[in-house]
């Protein structure tokens, strides 16, 4: 990495751990989703931006994150996060391997509407079965221990914006830097190479189906170590994860973002969750205004907020 | 039996009020190739603004009995902005798939919006106006005739729809547009006036299909999300761009949700959502599709 | 025996304690002492303001509303005027959300509102997580009938959701024993309905009457194309529909149901019907179902000055009726300013009230509410008084209400604190 940049990096990195001493308690609770869904998006973007599937449903992997660490900490008693990340991971794995394999056949509009169905599929048990996941009221999620210290001596706020802030912080500096290596791996120019033009890729020996199911899987993973940061501070794991506008709700904020650039995820992510709370806050309409955001985006922006600063807006993809 | 009876008539009835937004989505896709994500949308309009012509009817001595052409007109009406849709989604056409979809996701945030603007949030109903049809009663049958109309008037629709496509010159246009759209316009086919025709109606499907099912069920902002679910399987069981699929197709998902309903409830939308999937792996075209480019 | 008499004794002590409780809440801020608080108790409150649930929202709001400017008027709370700070409930994480800007940046006093079960069973470990005083107007901290919070020190819930369904329970034993033996549910699909449900069932095994269920329907909250279910209700035959319905959902029901003949012949148990009363129009509700209107009857024939007062009010106001939860949101204000005028009277020279104290005084409270007397329990749920009834054309409106109708105090419909559901229905004397 260039000099600059990593200047950036360090400075910006330095910023958010300041984040709990200079912003109000609230805020800083804010921030704590955006980190989360960070983690979720960079995940996204491997298939995304630097595979060329567009998922609709990858909403799917968030709430399996949710859901496992709500079973583990409120029915298994398992509280320890490292277990629980762990558990999120493998799950994530095991489910996303099939769904991968029959998925990745397909391209573009079946692809899209192939995972939204097996999203809604999800959401539907989710909701339907109700002895075993609670329904419509989800389940709840205790609060884990965090490298085996019980910090139940804290209050719940102090939690969410001391020791809960850095851990969550820790994990997508490790998360976000295996993610660099990985891209900037064989591994990452393979993918590249399938989504610019996959006949050449299979022609040049490429084994197209089997990286875009590693894509595929890796980023299913992402996405449940999300969706378990995710849940902590709220205390619940819902259906609501897992419906098909959430999946939308992803693939606004890695565009908004901007898919083009590796950090582009990380800071749609801030922008969305900054950008929603103010909207709510204003007016009621903020649907609205979102969605003329993502209109200018689409029309105007397609390289997002890092398109924007990067200076590289062509709506095709050549990042990185 | 006549247990059934009931069954399979609300199963009737839902496909044929799906087939029409199923309907507008195949048309749309076939020939712009853009899978619409604000259907939804366009089904609730048409049920809010129906419920508000209705109420206006009401109020200036309109007789109860044309509600059904009220609705009818109202559809084809608030289905006409379409025309400055279709506008915002021309910047799109050349663009890639996923941000044509995204382009719909957009729209459908802001239409909803535009909704509760005018409409408020609340669920809006006609109360028990679709009585005024009366019904008939066989037995321990009870049928209210609106929603035998109802069935009626969207086999009509689509009928006159397969009338249009198959034997109108219009109707060749547009399926020669929809298959070779380059050739088309080489062959000095106006394509950015089908475009916008082509758009409309499939709009306008959406728009009848919501004032058509407002008197017996309600309009609430839950439509726009909820109904894109069950469109989608719709046609990716009929198969992308069919017409004939979206019929069928419609068939089976308000025939299977009936029943699923009645004989394992947990089961309801999870049904459609596995035959969706195994379509998807066995005949990924669909019972009718082309094959996909 | 001796249980019966006990239980009376108790309704009795807890009746003539209204008597003084009503003076107190009446006095305003006599007798209290002069603390120089110029600034506005400021109390948020989350409420629905949007979907199926906008309307009951809305009626709470006004409840509120109502209670606040009365207690504005008489001048406020302990010499503090109250400030209301209104967020929107939607679904749970957004609303926890909400909650907590509320109480960190707003820095509210309290927290009041909530109607949806859901939501408030998810938020409960949060309100005791960050210490805020919260009283729920329809609330509960109960995982169907289990309760998750046994021990709450800022939490105050609502009457359990059974309470309703106890209730209706009890009536349809009383006018329909003998004349069902198959029965159907078509509930909402959450916490709720399933308590309902549950509820309803316990309580005719209890009273040892035979009934078979030959359909169960689980409609999402918020569907509003009900024909299926109502084609599958049909396809069952039931003698006996008991539905939990509530929302905007319940209207479109019951004129599908009709529509499609399922309401000849069948017999109807609603415990939460009253929320949609006024859209429950006469030509498509039979009469002689058993019709819920939980704390608040706003036809009540002996109803009291207050209550009277409110109803007119509502009417000139917003051209409507009230349904409970304008009862529930009342309740909750004058639980709140009971409870912190005592603590400010029992604390004296020494300043305003810590929240704990306020929470303290608030355990044992009796108030006077818009649908008569009730009080909180010192394990913070709710004691309020119960109406429901058989439904009837015979009034100047065009929707059904309810004649004869019963009243309930909820210390029969609910259980005693500490005490499990199932164990208490065993045990508990239970009247019809």
């Amino acid at each position: 990495m260039k000099f600059k940049p990593l200047l950036i990096l360090v400075v910006l990195i330095f910023a958010l751990c300041m984040v709990p001493f200079v912003l109000p308690a609230y805020y800083v609770t804010l921030v704590l989703p955006a980190i989360a869904y960070g983690i979720a998006l960079i995940g996204f973007n491997l298939l995304f931006g630097y595979t060329g599937l567009l998922s609709f449903g990858h909403a799917l992997y968030i709430a399996l994150g949710a859901y496992t660490v709500a079973i583990f900490t409120s029915r298994l008693g398992i509280t320890s996060m490292e277990l629980n990340i762990l558990a999120a991971v493998l799950c994530s794995m095991v489910i996303a391997i099939p769904i991968g394999l029959l998925c990745v056949r397909y391209v573009r509009i079946f692809f899209g509407m192939l995972t939204l169905a097996f999203g809604m599929l999800f959401h539907s048990f989710l909701f339907k079965f109700y002895e075993l996941t609670g329904g419509d009221s989800g389940i709840k999620v205790i609060r884990p221990h965090l490298f085996g210290q019980d910090l139940s001596h804290l209050d719940k706020t102090a939690y969410l914006i001391g020791p809960f802030f850095y851990y969550s912080l820790f994990l997508l500096l490790i998360f976000g830097f295996i993610m660099w290596r990985m891209v900037n791996s064989p591994l990452g120019n393979h993918l590249k190479t399938i989504r610019d033009n996959p006949r050449k890729a299979e022609y040049l020996g490429v084994k197209v189906h089997q990286f875009r199911l590693i894509s595929f899987v890796i980023s299913a993973m992402y996405g449940a170590v999300g969706g378990a940061l995710l849940v902590v501070p709220v205390g619940l794991a819902d259906p609501e994860l897992a419906y098909w506008t959430h999946s939308g709700n992803i693939v606004f904020m890695t565009i908004l973002g901007g898919f083009n650039h590796f950090f582009g995820p990380i800071v749609g992510a801030f922008a969305f969750i900054g950008l929603k709370d103010q909207l709510v806050t204003l007016t009621q309409y903020w649907r609205f205004a979102l969605g003329v955001v993502l209109v200018l985006l689409v029309i105007l922006l397609p390289g997002g907020i890092m398109g924007l600063l990067s200076k590289k807006n062509s709506p095709n993809r050549g990042g990185d | 039996m006549t247990a059934y009876f009931d069954i399979i008539l609300s199963g009737i009835f839902h496909a044929a009020v799906l087939f029409l937004i199923a309907g507008g989505l195949q048309l749309v896709f076939g020939v712009q190739k853009i899978v619409n994500l604000a259907c939804g949308a366009f089904y609730a309009l048409g049920a809010y603004f129906g419920i508000t012509m209705v109420g206006l009817a009401i109020k200036y001595g309109i007789s109860q009995e044309l509600l059904i052409f009220i609705l009818l007109i109202s559809g084809i009406v608030i289905g006409l902005i379409g025309v400055v849709i279709e506008r915002l989604l021309r910047l799109v056409y050349d663009r890639e798939e996923g941000f044509q979809l995204l382009l719909t996701f957009a729209i459908m945030l802001l239409l909803e919006d535009v909704i509760r603007m005018i409409w408020g949030a609340t669920p809006k109903t006609l109360g028990n106006l679709s009585m005024v049809y009366g019904q008939i009663t066989l037995g321990s049958i009870s049928i209210p005739n609106y929603k035998l109309l109802v069935i009626f008037a969207s086999v009509a629709l689509a009928l006159g729809l397969g009338w249009i496509l198959q034997k109108t010159k219009f109707g060749k246009i547009v399926r020669a547009t929809a298959e070779n759209r380059r050739m088309s316009e080489a062959l000095g086919v106006n394509v950015i006036w089908i475009n916008v025709v082509i758009f409309t109606l499939g709009s306008i499907l959406g728009t009848i299909g919501g004032a058509l099912v407002v008197p017996t069920s309600a309009a609430s902002l839950e439509m726009i999300s909820e109904v894109v679910v069950e469109a989608f399987a719709v046609v990716v069981i009929g198969g992308l761009g069919s017409m004939r699929g979206a019929l069928v197709g419609a068939l089976i998902v308000g025939l299977m949700r009936a029943f699923a309903v009645h004989v394992y409830a947990e089961l309801e939308l999870l049904l459609i959502y596995l035959i969706v999937i195994a379509v998807l792996i066995f005949k990924p075209n669909g019972l009718y599709g082309k094959a996909a480019e | 025996m001796k249980k019966k008499l006990v239980q009376n004794k108790n309704r009795r002590s807890v009746m003539k304690g209204f008597g003084a409780a009503s003076l107190l809440a009446v006095g305003g801020s006599w007798g209290f002492p002069a603390i120089a608080q110029n600034r506005p108790l400021k109390v948020g409150i989350l409420a629905p303001r949007a979907g199926i649930a906008a309307t009951i929202g809305e009626c709470g709001l006004r409840g509120v509303l109502f209670a606040v400017d009365k207690i504005n008027k008489s001048g406020g709370i302990a010499g503090r005027k109250v400030e209301l700070i209104v967020e929107e409930e939607t679904n749970a994480k957004d609303t926890t959300e909400r909650f907590r800007k509320l109480v960190l940046q707003d820095k509210v006093d309290c927290v009041q509102g909530l109607v949806s079960s859901g939501v408030s069973l998810a938020m409960s470990p949060t309100v005791e997580e960050m210490k805020a005083l919260t009283i729920y107007w329809d609330g509960t901290s109960q995982d169907g009938v289990k309760e998750t919070i046994p021990n709450p020190k800022y939490l105050f819930r609502s009457t359990d959701n059974e309470c309703e369904a106890v209730m209706s329970s009890l009536l349809a034993i009383k006018y329909f024993k003998g004349q069902f033996a198959t029965i159907a549910g078509i509930n909402p699909d959450y916490s709720y309905g399933r308590n309902n449900w549950a509820a309803f069932q316990a309580l005719l095994k209890r009273f040892g009457i035979q009934y078979k269920v030959v359909a169960e329907q689980w409609p999402k909250v918020g569907t509003m194309d009900l024909s299926s279910h109502i084609a599958s209700l049909k396809a069952a035959k039931p003698d006996l529909i008991f539905s939990s319905l509530l929302f905007a959902d319940l209207p479109v029901f019951m004129q599908n149901a009709h529509a499609a003949g399922l309401t000849k012949g069948t017999k109807f148990v609603m415990p939460a019907a009253g929320f949609q009363q006024t859209l429950l129009k006469k030509e498509f509700t039979p009469e002689g179902m058993v019709f819920g209107l939980n704390t608040l009857d706003f036809n009540y024939p002996n109803a009291t000055p207050l209550q009277k007062e409110f109803v007119q009010h509502y009417f000139d106001k917003f051209k409507d009726y009230p349904n409970w939860e304008a009862d529930r949101a009342y309740f909750a204000m004058q639980v709140f300013k009971a409870g912190t005028e005592k603590a400010v009277k029992a604390k004296g020279a020494g300043g305003w009230p810590k929240t704990e104290e306020i929470a303290s005084a608030i355990e044992g409270i009796q108030v006077e509410s818009l649908g008569g007397p009730g009080m909180m329990r010192a394990d913070h749920i709710a004691e309020q008084t119960f109406y429901q009834g058989l439904t009837t054309h015979k009034n100047k409106y065009d929707f059904v209400t309810t004649n004869p109708t019963d009243k309930k105090f909820s210390n029969e419909l609910q259980k005693p604190p500490g005490v499990d559901f199932w164990q208490w229905l065993e045990t508990a004397k239970i009247t019809l």
